[in-house]
């Protein structure tokens, strides 16, 4: 343990032992009337006690002035200090960093690809980079399915479900497009995404340009940083940029000011079963930038109970 | 020819290497802003840094702290989540003011960076204990573990945040507050 590079002086570990007591719930009289004899004993005991017995004032403080105003403040940051998942992750973010260079796909399977026809899919958060066979490089987000039709006229990716990321290797010869029931997407040799909602598709475009084919055969280009949603009779520019819908293939969750709903939106391909949000905390803006890969692990945030 | 003390290696190692810097932490987060704040830390940091001038391979150097800003980064930003996660299961709207939530957030990043490195059930205790003023039979009960191991697990605790309390101090402020000088 690092902190363990300091010795604890005697005095000290005293305190510490009078801070347990004194705050176990069932000290005696007899000890409390021990504890003022230490005290008073030396001015040297004074000065520990008050080190230690302050140590956490403030933050404290601040959380029950929280708690006397909204019940359940305490509670809660009780459970996002002790979320085993948390702490988990963290290690791997911290192991992540240190091993892969920057350009890496973080926490992804590679996985070569040698039919040129085939189903892919993921799993609950699972995430897996794929080599095509003309070298192009796909990424599925957590329960997406793809299926791959190439041909000598064209490289047809089918999403089926979920969400994509494809990096196109050259190819003059035959387009790639990735087709949804809503449209068309055709790279102009570029790296962008595509996400299949219920009632519309999302275009991110992160490199070079896309050409967008609604079903109903209207068309836009997207270039790099732009990004589209659209459905089979419509194509709507979105404001923003591009980069943080495509985030998640980094492994990463960029949310810009967006209400929590949307977070959990966006989580619940990585978890099983149920996510309950109350209406006015999925309300709640949310600001940041999040790993995905600790969400999958964390099996108190998937029962939605309390402990 | 050495001048440890000079500015003009970090003014150097800025002008040089700022706007890589900047492009790499931006791929890391995936956001300008965030990555020009990263960025900013990673400085601060070299300005703590001694024998800049003898830096072999400044990108090396700046990456590894960096990297660093990087971890307490994603602490805080995992932190937050798991306490909003927190916040979203409780039954009623619980989420506090604008201004309350800055406060809390900060003193829920101070805890956890007294707690850091201790293990989850001594944190558990510690928490119930001196954050919800549970006694330790109510602990021992909601863990299911005996008195004395919620004893020593709070032994244990308090210790740990002394001990982290003054290492996050200078060595002479941290001994003039221990009470055994050397």
């Amino acid at each position: 343990m690092s902190t363990a590079t300091r010795k604890l002086d005697p005095v000290a570990e005293r305190a510490i032992d009078w801070l347990v007591r004194l705050d176990s719930g069932d000290a005696s009289a007899a000890d409390h009337a021990a504890f003022a004899q230490w005290l008073n004993a030396d001015l040297r005991h004074q000065h520990a006690w008050r080190t230690i017995s302050g140590l956490l004032d403030q933050p404290v403080a601040a959380l029950q002035n929280a708690e006397a105003v909204l019940p359940g403040q305490r509670r809660a940051a009780r459970q996002a200090l002790t979320a085993p998942a948390r702490r988990k992750a963290l290690r791997n973010t911290a192991a992540v960093l240190l091993l892969v260079g920057p350009g890496s796909y973080l926490l992804n399977r590679q996985q070569p690809l040698t039919g040129l026809i085939a189903d892919l899919r993921t799993a609950t958060g699972e995430r897996r980079q794929v080599q095509l066979a003309d070298g192009s490089t796909l990424t599925l987000n957590a329960r997406s399915a793809v299926d791959v039709d190439f041909s000598a006229q064209a490289r047809l990716l089918h999403l089926r479900r979920g969400e994509v990321l494809i990096h196109t290797a050259v190819d003059h010869t035959r387009p790639l497009i990735v087709h949804t029931v809503h449209g068309l997407a055709r790279a102009l040799g570029t790296r962008f995404s595509v996400r299949l909602q219920d009632d519309h598709s999302e275009l991110a475009v992160l490199e070079h340009s896309v050409r967008l084919t609604a079903a109903n055969g209207s068309e836009q280009t997207f270039s790099a940083g732009s990004a589209a949603r659209y459905t089979a009779s419509h194509i709507h520019p979105l404001p923003g940029l591009a980069a943080p819908l495509a985030a998640w293939s980094d492994g990463l969750l960029d949310i810009r000011d967006r209400p929590l709903a949307e977070v959990i939106a966006a989580l619940r391909p990585y978890k099983r079963g149920y996510l309950r949000v109350s209406l006015q905390a999925a309300a709640l803006r949310v600001y940041g930038v999040f790993p995905l890969a600790r969400i999958s692990h964390s099996p108190k945030f998937h029962r939605g109970d309390r402990w | 020819m050495r001048a440890v003390t000079s500015p003009q290696p970090v003014a150097d190692l800025y002008r040089q290497h700022h706007g890589w810097l900047l492009g790499w932490l931006r791929r890391k987060v995936g956001c300008s802003h965030q990555a020009a704040d990263l960025t900013q830390d990673t400085f601060v940091r070299v300005l703590g840094a001694r024998d800049l001038d003898k830096l072999d391979e400044p990108r090396a150097f700046l990456m590894t702290l960096a990297r660093r800003v990087l971890v307490s980064y994603w602490r805080r930003r995992s932190l937050e989540l798991a306490w909003l996660e927190a916040l979203a299961q409780l039954p009623e709207n619980h989420a506090p003011s604008a201004e309350d939530y800055a406060m809390v957030r900060e003193a829920i990043e101070t805890l956890d960076t007294l707690l850091h490195g201790l293990p989850l059930r001594a944190r558990k205790v510690f928490l119930m204990n001196r954050l919800e003023e549970m006694p330790h039979s109510a602990i021992a009960k909601a863990l299911g573990i005996s008195v004395a191991t919620v004893e020593r697990d709070m032994k244990r605790a308090v210790t740990h945040c002394y001990l982290a309390s003054l290492e996050a101090m200078p060595q002479d402020m941290a001994d003039s507050l221990s009470a055994r000088r050397p």
